[in-house]
């Protein structure tokens, strides 16, 4: 095992070598560059190719491209990239294409504040193309270290379940700098949690199984299998067809897939203080989480029965995490609440959901013991000016 | 065709949906006939198409492996795949005018650029007629369309000087050629030396389309007349006159002059994979 101190951009680009990738497109993009940089870089020298795109939407089309053809492929951008996705994702979703999708987060709309990180992508992730009728899997890691386990976890979802998964990360991840080890053979991988699942080909005709199975291998072309994909609704062989029963077989697939497989991404959780069936469950994901755990152990000592929940992925949603009628409140690295309309859907009706959010900066932990201490006294939480809004 | 058809195309889809009298099978029957001149057999070529008629009709024909990208971005699809497959694999891809010159131009130039090994055979039937009939970047001016029905008056791009075909050879395509449907072996002749090519390959062809092209511009849907329309306007690039709209032939020919893209960079990444092992 290797020890470094880098940044999660190394820490995904030695994730995703580890995972079998060797193939990387991007467009560069504030704070996602270096990312593509360490790919540059690194993956020539495992044999892979790197190419930068004429734009973004070239960039994941050159990714699907590869991935059609047998490459294990991933992409990365920041947020004013990922929406111009939508197109290649759609049509990657459709056509059951596994790849790795990387969003560092930085301040929005559009380009923002390009060097603050931001959590305005939580709904973006779960619908990055347009018509729905599918489900995402998006993973959101805190640290660089966990990062590069994420980033071979997401490979490993990707293949199982035929499809594009995000890791959602923002700017301080995806820049920072910590400690990093890094396995240097496959006892050390295991040790780690590191499984890797194989590139296999689709041997035809039949190009999707109107069920939710997973391990269908996926379409890969130049085999002479016939394979087929394209952007209309399939038929079960992959023919183009204007039917809906056949896009209702499709859909349930693209959907319950996932869904009725969540057991194989759910072990992403991370609970502090959750066994005393706590007052308030304090819910993050990302970077806030760092200081939502020091502040809720702050709070601890304080005597505050505060507990943390924190979302290691965030697509498909845990609803089963909510069922209990407490107090919530969501910290999250934006202004306008994109969680915690989740977590208020999936809380019972009798729960208090309250939010608190700031963009392009962790929130201090001073802030977060007096909301704390106000929603546990059962005070509405001031409006601030621009500051703090109650949600 | 029968031969053409029973050797590449599948059953499940033939006939195609195309409606009567047009002309994209032609196009397609004359990029078959030089895929079997030049005595390729079904596993050595991936099939690529794109959005509207020319993607709709070509999608799922060719018997093999097959693909039909979003709207415009098949170029970079199949700049990825094209680093994926042998090279020897040949990617034909048959794509509209708006795919191709509208919203796909950007990829179509990079494609170009870096000389990826692909041979595009681009459907034109002057607009958007898989939508109902729209102006495109190739329609004639003064030609009427849904969305220029007093005539179309915006600059195109088969205009001296600015044809599409000039804006790829700069881009640094390396064979070039346009056709219309009725020039028979001369356009199988051009798709050939197209496929031969190793690098990018554009074949610019022009089709009737009666339904909705001829019943605007000529006010009927007779099939004949939209044929008479397009060959009074085209001629061989030699005797080609002030009113020819369409020269026809090889406009530039620099086949395997420059790298090709997918072994360029797989020779460079092998160099390097190589200076990292010592």
């Amino acid at each position: 095992m290797k020890r470094y101190l880098e940044t999660g951009n190394f820490a995904i680009t030695e994730g995703a070598i580890l995972a079998g990738c060797r193939f990387f497109a991007g467009y560069p993009i504030t704070p996602a560059t270096e990312l593509a940089e360490a790919m540059s870089l690194r993956l020539p020298q495992e044999g892979g190719i790197f190419i930068q795109g004429e734009d973004e939407c070239a960039a994941m089309h050159l990714c699907i491209g590869a991935a059609l053809g047998g490459y294990k492929a991933m992409t990365a951008t920041s947020g004013p990239g990922y929406i111009l996705y939508a197109d290649p994702y759609g049509w990657a979703i459709g056509c059951e294409i596994p790849l790795v999708v990387v969003n560092s987060g930085r301040v929005g709309p559009v380009s923002g504040i390009t060097g603050a990180p931001g959590q305005g992508e939580f709904y973006l992730t779960r619908y990055p193309t347009q018509g729905g009728n599918f489900e995402t899997i998006v993973l959101a890691p805190n640290s660089a270290q966990e990062t590069m386990y994420m980033t071979v976890k997401a490979f490993y979802l990707a293949e199982r379940f035929r499809t594009p998964v995000t890791i959602l990360a923002d700017q301080l991840i995806t820049d920072g700098f910590e400690d990093i080890s890094v396995p240097e053979n496959e006892g050390e991988m295991k040790e780690m949690g590191f499984e890797v699942y194989p590139r296999r080909v689709n041997n035809g005709p039949v190009f999707y199984p109107p069920t939710d199975e997973i391990d269908i291998p996926p379409v890969v072309l130049g085999k002479n299998t016939g394979a087929l994909c394209s952007d209309w609704t399939p038929t079960e062989e992959g023919y183009d067809i204007e039917e809906v029963e056949a896009h209702h077989k499709h859909a349930y697939r693209l959907i319950y897939k996932v869904r009725n497989h969540r057991d194989l991404v759910e072990d992403l959780y991370e609970k502090t203080h959750m066994d005393d069936d706590p007052d308030l469950v304090v819910v993050s994901f990302g970077t806030p989480s760092r200081v939502v755990n020091t502040a809720v152990k702050k709070a601890r000592a304080e005597g505050l029965n505060v507990g943390a929940l924190r979302l290691r992925h965030i697509w498909p949603f845990p609803d089963e995490l909510f069922s209990t009628p407490r107090k919530y409140l969501c910290v999250e690295l934006n202004w306008d609440g994109q969680l915690v309309r989740e977590v208020q859907r999936a809380a019972p009706k009798d729960a208090e959901v309250h939010f608190t959010g700031i963009c392009g900066d962790l929130p201090s932990i001073a802030d977060l013991l007096e909301t704390f201490t106000k929603i546990l006294q059962g005070k509405a939480l001031e409006r601030q000016g621009w500051k703090m809004e109650a949600w | 065709m029968d031969y053409l058809a029973n050797k590449y195309l599948r059953f499940r889809k033939t006939p195609s949906t195309a409606c009567t009298g047009c002309g994209l099978g032609i196009n397609h029957k004359a990029v078959l006939q030089a895929v079997y001149e030049l005595g390729l057999e079904v596993e050595d070529v991936v099939w690529g198409t794109s959005i509207g008629c020319a993607g709709r009709q070509t999608f799922g024909m060719w018997k093999g492996d097959g693909f039909a990208g979003t709207h415009g971005r098949v170029y970079a699809i199949a700049r990825g795949l094209r680093l994926a497959l042998p090279p020897e694999k040949k990617i034909i891809l048959t794509v509209g005018d708006g795919d191709a010159f509208g919203i796909g131009l950007l990829h179509l130039i990079h494609a170009a650029r870096s000389n990826a090994d692909l041979t595009v055979v681009v459907n034109d039937n002057l607009g958007y007629m898989s939508t109902g009939g729209q102006y495109g970047w190739t329609t004639p001016l003064g030609t009427r369309t849904d969305s220029s029905p007093y005539g179309m008056y915006e600059q195109n791009l088969v205009r001296e000087g600015m044809d599409v075909l000039g804006v790829l050879q700069h881009a640094g395509a390396t064979f070039l050629a346009r056709h219309v449907s009725m020039d028979g072996s001369r356009a199988t002749g051009s798709i050939k030396k197209a496929i031969q090519n190793k690098g990018l390959s554009l074949v610019h062809m022009i089709y009737p389309c009666p339904t909705n092209f001829g019943s605007r511009e000529l006010g009927t849907r007779d099939a004949l007349s939209i044929y008479n329309w397009i060959r009074e306007r085209s001629a061989p690039l030699e005797k080609a006159g002030e009113d020819t709209l369409w020269a026809t032939g090889v406009y530039h020919d620099a086949s395997n002059s420059r790298p090709e893209f997918s072994e360029d960079i797989l020779k460079n990444v092998e160099k390097i994979r190589r200076a990292a092992a010592v």
